[in-house]
């Protein structure tokens, strides 16, 4: 039987003051996948996301990447497993779109001339070249989100975490980032994306899992879920309500 | 889109922002050791080359002053502290506080020394992105026994990077207070209290923000650096600081 890209097996976290935390989540993730994790506010989405990428540690159970423990060699595991945050403004640390990108790169030691060349590339690739001498500061909503990503496309990940990407976003830049995603996703990136916003992900991804309480409660494809979704407190697309075949977001 | 402040990088390519960055700290130095000894004219000739400056950079100076507006208000009560505390051949009284001539004269040569060194230090962080003033501040430790550069270096980078984000989330707040008339409060320590708890808070949790974004994407200290770009003018600027710094000694 094959090894699956990434097996969480009885993942359980606690926090010290007894709130929040994940329990006993075990499932798979296979290459290619598009996954929406989703679930009400303080279900435990961003925990397990956060122990995707080795930056929380699990009381208990363990996380393993081709077979192996993520966390015997986090760089690698960081490498590997990009995480895109929630507030970009947080995440950005370079003083130009440029510098932004290079700087997962330069923290792998890659040789200058290789990094100018990926950043470079990815800049051309999600279409911001033009601004690639801007401050990121003075970028849209939409525009530092796909600065985001390129940053951590610059590492060539197997795997892209997605945290609320469409968070705060306008329907024009929902439209273009969400085209960007399932770009990467065709070319046979894996996408594991946490959010509320089910309705905008649903001709692209191809499984959901719903968290509820810190526990992983249901695990399918999004056709087989739908019907339970109000019922764990996520707004169930009004397009599945009013037509048979809903309209897609994609640009 | 946020607005930028006049302390953050702002891209281009004016002489300044060419220099390498070694020089530029070089001349931040040769400056400010110039205007301790500097009189009026030296502090005028010096207020002309800074503006000439900061007009190349193309930073719209009346913006920069407005920013400026609380510091400049500290200049004014050095003035005045001066002008009132200073013996001397009284020039006019306020409130029947006689304020001396040359307490006033010597409170504006402070002043104006005070407003010169900010100038040159927004120059410099208006000019010189993080990474390389991360760069140069290596370059200059590492001859230094006992120091680790790479750490110091960092953390001098992060400091400056992360003022221009203070600066810009105690606006956010001001603002957030000022829209629910928190400007009618007249007591000025529960204004202060009022604006710095929330400021705190907000600026710890972006710091754990930053790290935890920075953690994810592999960040340590053994990293590509980035090179020193050199404009060929380095040695016209560090004769011209050397110079100008011997003459201020001479005055």
């Amino acid at each position: 039987m094959a090894i699956p890209l990434l097996e969480i097996k009885h993942l359980t976290h606690s926090y010290p003051d007894g709130n929040g935390g994940i329990f006993d989540i075990s499932f798979s993730v296979s290459r290619g996948d598009f996954i929406i994790l989703a679930g009400q506010n303080g279900s435990g989405k961003t925990t397990l996301i956060r122990h995707l990428n080795g930056l929380l540690r699990p009381s208990k159970g363990e996380i393993r990447l081709h077979g192996k423990n993520i966390l015997k060699d986090l760089t690698l595991t960081r490498k590997k497993i990009g995480m895109v945050f929630q507030d970009a403004d947080t995440q950005i640390v370079g003083d130009t779109v440029f510098d932004e990108v290079a700087f997962g790169p330069e923290n792998l030691n890659l040789e200058r001339s290789l990094i100018n060349r990926k950043v470079i590339q990815i800049l051309e690739q999600l279409g911001l070249i033009g601004l690639k001498h801007r401050n990121p500061a003075t970028l849209s909503g939409g525009e530092k989100r796909k600065l985001a990503i390129a940053g951590i496309l610059a590492m060539d990940p197997e795997i892209i975490i997605f945290d609320e990407p469409f968070a705060n976003l306008d329907y024009p830049g929902t439209r273009s980032l969400l085209a960007n995603i399932c770009d990467l996703n065709q070319k046979g990136q894996t996408i594991i994306m946490a959010t509320h916003d089910v309705e905008t992900l649903l001709e692209s991804a191809s499984r959901l899992l719903i968290m509820s309480q810190g526990q992983l409660v249901e695990d399918g494809s999004i056709a087989s879920l739908l019907g339970k979704l109000e019922s764990r407190g996520i707004k169930e697309p009004c397009t599945c309500k009013i037509t048979a075949s809903p309209p897609p977001w994609q640009a | 889109m946020a607005s930028v402040n006049p302390f953050m990088f702002k891209p281009g390519n004016s002489n300044l922002h060419c220099l390498d960055t070694r020089c530029k700290f070089f001349l931040v130095c040769m400056m400010s050791l110039s205007i301790l000894n500097a009189g009026f004219l030296a502090c005028f000739i010096c207020l002309v080359i800074l503006f000439f400056f900061l007009k190349q950079i193309r930073l719209p100076i009346w913006h920069t002053l407005k920013h400026l507006k609380y510091f400049i208000m500290f200049l004014l009560i050095i003035i005045l502290a001066r002008g009132l505390s200073s013996p001397g051949d009284p020039l006019f009284s306020l409130y029947g506080t006689p304020i001396s001539a040359d307490g006033l004269y010597q409170g504006i040569l402070v002043a104006l020394r005070f407003f010169l060194v900010m100038v040159t230090g927004l120059l410099f962080s208006a000019t010189t992105r993080s990474a390389s003033l991360k760069n140069a501040a290596q370059w200059y430790l590492k001859p230094i026994p006992f120091v680790p550069e790479k750490r110091v270096a960092v953390m001098i980078s992060l400091s400056l990077g992360f003022l221009p984000l203070i600066l810009q989330q105690a606006q956010e707040t001001r603002n957030a207070i000022n829209s629910r008339c928190g400007n009618l409060e007249k007591n000025p320590i529960k204004r202060f209290a009022r604006l710095t708890l929330p400021l705190l808070k907000k600026t710890f949790l972006s710091a754990d923000h930053l790290i935890l974004a920075m953690e994810a994407r592999c960040y340590s200290e053994e990293r590509t650096d980035p090179e020193f770009e050199s404009s060929g003018r380095e040695t016209i600027f560090i004769m011209a600081g050397l110079g100008f710094w011997l003459c201020s000694l001479f005055h």
